[in-house]
C-alpha cells in the first residue's frame, strides 16, 4: 500500500513543473562557472599560481575533477537549499492550496501516513537532485577539461587538498551521495511548515529563513563556541570529504545530529499536520 | 448511515456549526440546505475528518470518524464544489492516484468507472484540456472508484451550466436507483435538492432548523386552492358562514379551524356557487425554506 502511496507523491510531484527547475538551474550554473574557468584566464592562473607554490605540476591538478568539485561546493551551498525548500513547501501547502487535499482527505488514509509519504518521496527528489549536480557536474567538466588529479582549495573550511585521479573520483562520488543529507534536511524544514497551514510560498520562505538565518549566526566571530549547536554547523559534513584525512568520527557525529534534526522536523510537522482543519 | 450527535465546530470566537443532531438513513437522498456560511461545509467536513469538532460526536457507516476514521471512509466517496485535480497528469492517473488512497485499484475496474460516467474517450488526455463538465464526470468517477455505498456531495452543481445540472441531476437519480447509494446532498439549489432528494435537513447559522421528508415540506400551512365561477363572491359567502378566516392572491382560501374542505364544497354547492377545483395547496421548497429562513 505504501509503495503505491509513494509512487503516487513521486508521479505528482515529477508531474509539476516546478520540479525540474532546479535541475534545470544546475545546468545553467554548471555550464556558466564551468565555461568561465576554461576561457577566462584570471581563475586558471589564480589555481595554477597556488599549486605551482606548493610544488605541484599545475598541467595535472588542472583537471575535469578539480572543476567538478570547484562547482560542486558554491552550487550545493547556495543553489540546492533553493530548490528543495521550493519542492519540500509545494508538497502539502500546494495541495491545500489548489484543493486537491480535500480530496484526499475524503480518503481513508491517516494524515501520519500522508505526511510519512510526502516525505518519502522529498527525500528520493533530494537524492536525485543531489546526484543530477554531481553528475552534471562531472559530465559538464569532463567534456571541458582533460583528465588528472584532484585539487581542491577551500579556505573558509581549512581544506587545501591534493590527490590522484583515482582516489579523487572516489571522494568526488561519495561527496555527491552524502550531501543528499543536506538537500533532505532543508527539504524537511520546508515539509514542516508546509503542515501547518501557511501558503506554499509561504512555507519556502521559512525554511530559507531559518537555514540563513542559522548559518548567519553560526558565522558570527563571537559565536564561535556556540557552532555545533547549529544545525548549519553540522550540514557541512560532507565537505570533509575533501581533507586530507578523512574525519569519518566527525561526519558521522554530523550525520546523527541531521538525523534526529530531521526526525524531529518531521514529528513537528505530522503533530501540526493532524491537529489542523482542512477546509477549501 | 450518518449520525451526528450534538456537534459543535467552533473557529475561534466563531461558532460555526451549533449543537447539530442528525441521522441520514441508509438508501436516502438527503438534501443538507443552508444559505453560504449555515455551516453545510463545516459539518461535510467533519463528516470526513477533515475539521475536527470542538464537541460531539460524528459517525459514518457505524465508526467513529475521530477515532476510527479509516474504518468509517472505507466505503465513502465524496465531491466537492470545483473538483481540484493534478492538472498536468492524465485523468487515468488523477484515477489511479486518488483510488489508491483507499486501495490499489485494478485498471479494468478504472476502465468500468471511466465508461460509466462517459470519459472513456478522454480518459487518458491531461486533466487541464478538460472542459467544466468533464471535470465534473472525473470528480463522479474517482468517488465511485472504491465502490461506495455512501456518497457525499458539496455543492456538485456550483458552475455548471443548466445542461450540467440536469446532468447532474440524472446521474444522481441513476446512482441511487442502480447502485443503491446513500446519497448526502449539500445544495443550495433548492430547485434540485426539491426533485431528487426524499428528504432533508435546513441550516440556519450553524443550527439546524428543519429535518424531514420532502413530502413534509410540500404540505401548506393550510391553505386550500380554490378555483370557482367567482372567487370574490364565493368568498364573501364563506367568510358569512365563518367558515375561513383569510383569503390571498384570488385563489386561496384559510379554512378556519376544524373546518374541512368538505364543508366548503357543501356550503358553495347550497348557495349554488360553481366548484371547479379545491386542493390543499402544494408549498415549494423555495417557499419552505424562505419560511423557515424569516423565522
Amino acid at each position: 500500500m505504501i509503495y503505491y502511496q509513494l509512487r503516487n507523491e513521486l508521479w505528482k510531484m515529477f508531474g509539476k513543473k516546478r520540479t525540474y527547475i532546479g535541475f534545470g538551474a544546475f545546468l545553467t550554473a554548471h555550464a556558466s562557472i564551468l565555461l568561465i574557468f576554461r576561457y577566462w584566464q584570471g581563475p586558471r592562473r589564480d589555481m595554477v599560481h597556488r599549486l605551482e607554490l606548493l610544488g605541484y605540476a599545475s598541467e595535472k591538478f588542472i583537471s575535469s575533477l578539480t572543476m567538478a568539485v570547484a562547482v560542486l561546493v558554491p552550487v550545493a551551498v547556495f543553489l540546492m537549499p533553493l530548490y528543495v525548500a521550493l519542492v519540500g513547501g509545494d508538497l502539502l501547502a500546494k495541495e491545500v492550496e489548489d484543493g486537491t487535499l480535500r480530496m484526499i482527505l475524503a480518503r481513508p488514509i491517516s494524515r501520519f501516513r500522508l505526511a510519512l509519504v510526502k516525505w518519502l518521496a522529498g527525500l528520493i527528489f533530494s537524492v536525485a537532485l543531489s546526484l543530477a549536480l554531481g553528475g552534471l557536474g562531472a559530465a559538464f567538466a569532463s567534456c571541458l577539461f582533460p583528465a588528472g588529479g584532484l585539487f581542491v582549495f577551500l579556505p573558509m573550511e581549512g581544506i587545501f587538498s591534493v590527490f590522484e585521479p583515482g582516489e579523487g573520483w572516489s571522494r568526488y562520488a561519495i561527496a555527491t551521495v552524502i550531501v543528499s543529507g543536506n538537500a533532505a534536511t532543508v527539504m524537511g524544514l520546508a515539509l514542516m511548515f508546509s503542515c501547518f497551514n501557511v501558503k506554499p510560498a509561504a512555507a519556502t520562505i521559512l525554511a530559507l529563513s531559518v537555514l540563513l538565518t542559522s548559518r548567519i549566526i553560526q558565522e558570527i566571530p563571537y559565536f564561535h563556541d556556540l557552532q555545533p549547536w547549529f544545525f548549519t554547523y553540522h550540514m557541512n559534513y560532507w565537505i570533509k570529504m575533501f581533507e586530507a584525512r578523512v574525519p569519518w568520527a566527525e561526519i558521522l557525529q554530523s550525520l546523527c545530529i541531521l538525523f534526529g534534526f530531521n526526525l524531529t522536523l518531521l514529528i513537528v510537522g505530522c503533530v501540526a499536520f493532524q491537529v489542523r482543519d482542512i477546509k477549501s | 448511515m450518518i449520525e451526528l450527535r450534538n456537534v459543535t465546530k467552533k473557529f475561534g470566537r466563531n461558532t460555526a456549526v451549533n449543537d447539530l443532531w442528525l441521522t441520514v438513513a441508509a438508501g436516502d437522498i438527503f438534501g443538507l440546505l443552508g444559505h453560504n456560511g449555515a455551516g453545510k461545509s463545516t459539518a461535510i467536513g467533519m463528516m470526513l475528518g477533515q475539521v475536527w469538532p470542538t464537541a460531539g460526536e460524528v459517525k459514518l457507516c457505524g465508526y467513529e470518524v475521530a477515532r476510527e476514521r479509516q474504518q468509517a471512509l472505507q466505503r465513502v466517496g465524496a465531491i466537492f464544489e470545483a473538483p481540484a485535480f493534478y492538472n498536468d497528469l492524465s485523468g487515468w492517473r488523477n484515477l489511479e492516484i486518488l483510488s489508491s488512497y483507499t486501495a490499489p485499484t485494478p485498471a479494468r475496474r478504472i476502465q468500468e468507472v471511466a465508461d460509466w460516467v462517459g470519459l472513456s474517450g478522454r480518459i487518458v488526455d491531461k486533466v487541464k484540456t478538460y472542459s467544466h463538465g468533464m471535470r465534473a464526470r472525473l470528480a463522479l468517477a474517482q468517488a465511485l472508484l472504491p465502490q461506495p455505498t455512501l456518497l457525499i456531495l458539496d455543492e456538485p452543481g456550483d458552475g455548471l451550466d443548466p445542461e450540467g445540472i440536469h446532468e447532474m441531476r440524472q446521474t444522481i437519480q441513476r446512482l441511487h436507483r442502480e447502485l443503491g447509494l446513500t446519497i448526502l446532498l449539500s445544495s443550495h439549489l433548492l430547485v434540485e435538492v426539491e426533485q431528487v432528494c426524499l428528504s432533508i435537513a435546513v441550516m440556519n447559522q450553524g443550527r439546524k432548523v428543519f429535518q424531514g421528508s420532502i413530502a413534509e415540506t410540500r404540505q401548506g400551512r393550510g391553505w386550500l386552492r380554490l378555483r370557482t365561477g367567482n372567487f370574490a363572491e364565493a368568498v364573501a359567502i364563506l367568510r358569512e358562514s365563518g367558515l375561513i378566516t383569510q383569503e390571498r392572491e384570488g385563489r386561496f382560501i384559510l379554512p378556519a379551524a376544524g373546518v374541512g374542505a368538505d364543508q366548503v364544497v357543501e356550503r358553495l354547492v347550497e348557495r349554488r356557487q360553481p366548484v371547479f377545483e379545491i386542493a390543499p395547496e402544494e408549498e415549494t421548497l423555495e417557499g419552505f425554506y424562505l419560511s423557515l429562513m424569516k423565522k
